[in-house]
């Protein structure tokens, strides 16, 4: 089950572009880019290398698809305790404080609604009674959690997928700016964090691919910080002509109604824009007011 | 009342404690370490017809890093009304003399003696410093020292805390010791000597030393379990040993009519008649030494928002001492910024053995004798008390504010071997008071 992946040491490449130079990889399933001001093409390959090589470092640390990580010793202590490290420690705090924040809804241990919800573009969906018995794996408040020891109930999952992105772009930003300060503009699969803005220009500009028909692409400018979206236009259910979005309520097992296609949300950190856009897709029809609550600059289609 | 509540600034800390100092980040981080904790706080005690204290406390707390801390603590205490003085009420008014020996005062008939020359101030410094020794050890060492007119008290403490069983359970381990004198006014009264009348020239005979001494050492032992995610249980044992001058130097006992149960007066020798001479009283004397034992269990319970916090403590020495506290405190909240918490204390204490209200006349020990023990001090006699307070408080992001009221009630039974008039009278009357305080965090 647990099959290695990526045994083979990954790669980069760089190339020149107008304002500086582009490094491009892919990790965690999704291709990567780093975009550096600077007419320095030794400083962009260091840049690049140590980027990409924070990703791969946090890919495989907290994937769910590996038998040689922290993870997997968790997944497999059958209800005993573990002791955590550091940086998994951290993470957990902010998860569990994210927890709290938002009274619930956003929960690391809600990875196991999986088992019952694919979200291929079919009809399948599951009953509410499957949902309800999956609800007894749920629930970041039947974990104990004492730092450093995490005792997890047998049959629940950690998952991080939903922050462990973002986070991967701040800290790869941390590192780049601790050897630079050039402006440079980290992109994981379109959650990104710029250190500064562009010397050439006012501010950065992102693309926001459009999704749900039109083929108008909206641009977003920022001059530092992060973003991140969530929403997938390409994974949902849909039954009797009603929509079933990708994101799950994890107080109820299903899915979220009215949620937004996808939301866009400007915030000083990426794992911060993550967090806020995550929420805002819980929120449903309530997606904007929330955002709006917030005083932060976003993007919704619904 | 707004919709969705802004999230954004607790996140923004949420992301601070996992990134770390981002590159923009800087200035938020250091202002947290550098910035002081400061709180405010105001206490008013009034005791119907007695004391009355006003108290401001200034505390502050600066966090060197994630877990080390050190905490500056300033009060200042401010006393005025008057003390009972031990001596037994009579249905004609009593004159006393001042502790300095200049000058007395007299007392109303059918009411408790109380000395009306209280009045002190008092300042006390007090500082911690909390560092982590290990991951799982802990270690909290503090210093204070206070100040008042005719008392200075000068303690160190330390505590050491372990935590063990993946932090459910956490060891605690303490050791104080604290060096108090006194010095009062017109010096230490030798034990059973009478008090003599104002400006006596033979005043200096009843006292011995200008001022004493006492150490107190401390030790605790101490275990909290965490039961489940939401509660705690706590055991305490500690152990006090307090050797030295503990005697209240003034503090004295009537001497009365073994039949008519009126004070005898001092000059005269019989019983008094108008109480414009002084009632014959002799000083206390208490034993050099005291060990006190006490066990302390606390419940605390967290039910989503709201606290639950019981205690029990069972305090014995080798006084006879023994009490009982139970205390209860619930914390309502009401809203995400406010909160109500009622209060609730029972204490019970039994008397000290060498409790003694008054002396028949002829039955006082002789001046000088220091292997006999009395006390007249209500403090060290039966006694019940019941405190009930309620507290209303709001928390905001960056400060707090709270106000609390209590009422406190004193009941003793009255002494068994009473004779003559003060079978009339109440010696231990009841005692209440009621406390307001106001606190503020900033």
């Amino acid at each position: 089950m647990n099959k290695k992946i990526n045994t083979l040491k990954p790669e980069f490449k760089i190339e020149k572009i107008n304002s500086g130079y582009r490094g491009c990889f892919n990790a965690m399933a999704s291709p990567c880019e780093v975009l550096i001001e600077a007419d320095d093409a030794q400083l962009a390959s260091r840049i690049t290398d140590l980027v990409a090589n924070e990703a791969w470092r946090i890919e495989q640390k907290f994937s769910r698809y590996r038998d040689d990580n922290i993870l997997y010793q968790i997944h497999n202590a059958k209800g005993k305790t573990v002791e955590i490290d550091e940086e998994l420690s951290y993470l957990l705090n902010f998860s569990q404080q994210c927890f709290q924040l938002s009274d619930g809804l956003f929960d690391i241990t809600s990875g196991v609604l999986r088992r019952i919800w694919t979200f291929d573009g079919s009809d399948k969906i599951p009953t509410r009674k499957q949902a309800k018995t999956l609800l007894n794996n749920i629930g970041w408040d039947k974990v104990s959690w004492k730092p450093p020891y995490l005792t997890l109930p047998e049959g629940m999952e950690i998952d991080l997928g939903g922050i462990g992105k973002e986070y991967a772009v701040d800290k790869a930003a941390l590192l780049a700016a601790a050897i630079t300060d050039k402006p440079v503009l980290i992109n994981f699969g379109g959650d990104l964090f710029a250190t500064k803005p562009p010397l050439t220009r006012k501010a950065w500009q992102v693309g926001v691919e459009s999704i749900g028909g039109s083929d108008k692409t909206g641009l977003i400018q920022i001059a530092a910080g992060g973003i991140a979206t969530s929403g997938d236009a390409q994974r949902y259910l849909e039954r009797d002509g009603k929509r079933y979005s990708h994101v799950l309520n994890p107080k109820t097992g299903w899915s979220v109604a009215h949620a937004p296609r996808s939301v866009t949300v400007a915030a000083p950190r990426c794992i911060e824009a993550g967090f806020l856009s995550t929420m805002a897709m819980l929120k449903g029809k309530e997606a904007k007011s929330f955002l709006q609550a917030q005083d932060v600059l976003f993007w919704i289609q619904e | 009342m707004k919709k969705h509540q802004k999230i954004t600034l607790a996140l923004a800390s949420a992301t601070c404690s996992l990134m770390g100092a981002l590159p923009n980040a800087h200035a938020d981080i250091s202002a947290d370490y550098a910035d002081w904790d400061v709180n405010a706080a105001l206490l008013i005690y009034n005791e119907s017809d007695r004391v009355t204290a006003v108290e401001p406390v200034i505390s502050a707390k600066k966090q060197i890093d994630t877990d080390e801390s050190i905490a500056l603590k300033l009060v200042y205490d401010s006393l005025t009304g008057a003390s009972a003085n031990g001596a037994v009420p009579t249905n004609i008014a009593q004159t006393f003399t001042r502790p300095s020996g200049n000058g007395s005062y007299t007392t109303t008939a059918n009411e408790t003696s109380l000395d009306d020359t209280f009045h002190d101030t008092r300042v006390a410094i007090s500082a911690s410093w909390e560092m982590p020794l290990s991951r799982m050890d802990k270690l909290v060492l503090g210093g204070n020292i206070s100040n008042e007119y005719d008392y200075t008290s000068i303690g160190v403490s330390s505590l050491f805390s372990r935590d063990i069983n993946q932090r459910n359970t956490t060891l605690s381990a303490g050791l104080s010791f604290a060096s108090d004198s006194i010095s009062p006014i017109g010096g230490i009264p030798d034990p059973f000597s009478e008090m003599l009348p104002a400006g006596d020239a033979n005043y200096s005979t009843t006292r011995l030393d200008s001022s004493e001494s006492k150490t107190t050492v401390d030790i605790l032992f101490g275990i909290t379990q965490v039961i489940d995610k939401h509660s705690l249980l706590q055991f305490n044992y500690s152990y006090s040993q307090v050797d030295g001058y503990l005697t209240d130097p003034f503090k004295v006992i009537s001497v009365v009519d073994a039949i008519t149960g009126i004070p005898i007066d001092q000059v005269t020798g019989v019983a008094i008649v108008s109480g414009t001479t002084l009632s014959q009283v002799v000083y206390e004397n208490r034993p050099d030494s005291r060990t006190k034992h006490s066990l302390f269990t606390q419940y605390k319970r967290n039910f989503s928002g709201d606290v639950f916090d019981i205690s029990y403590r069972y305090m014995f020495d080798d006084w006879d001492i023994n009490s009982h506290t139970v205390d209860f405190k619930y914390r309502l909240k009401t809203s995400d910024t406010t909160f109500w918490k009622p209060h609730i204390r029972f204490y019970q204490q039994s008397e000290a053995e060498f409790y003694t209200p008054f002396y028949l006349s002829g039955s006082q020990p002789t001046a000088g004798t220091n292997t006999t023990f009395a006390t007249a001090d209500y403090r060290l006699g039966e006694m019940t008390t019941t405190t009930i307070g309620i507290e209303y408080g709001h928390v905001y992001e960056n400060h707090s504010w709270s106000l609390a009221a209590e009422y406190y009630l004193q009941t003793s039974t009255e002494p068994s071997n009473k004779v003559g008039e003060l079978n009339n009278q109440e010696l231990s009357p009841d005692v209440d008071a009621f406390m307001l305080r106001f606190n503020y965090d900033f």
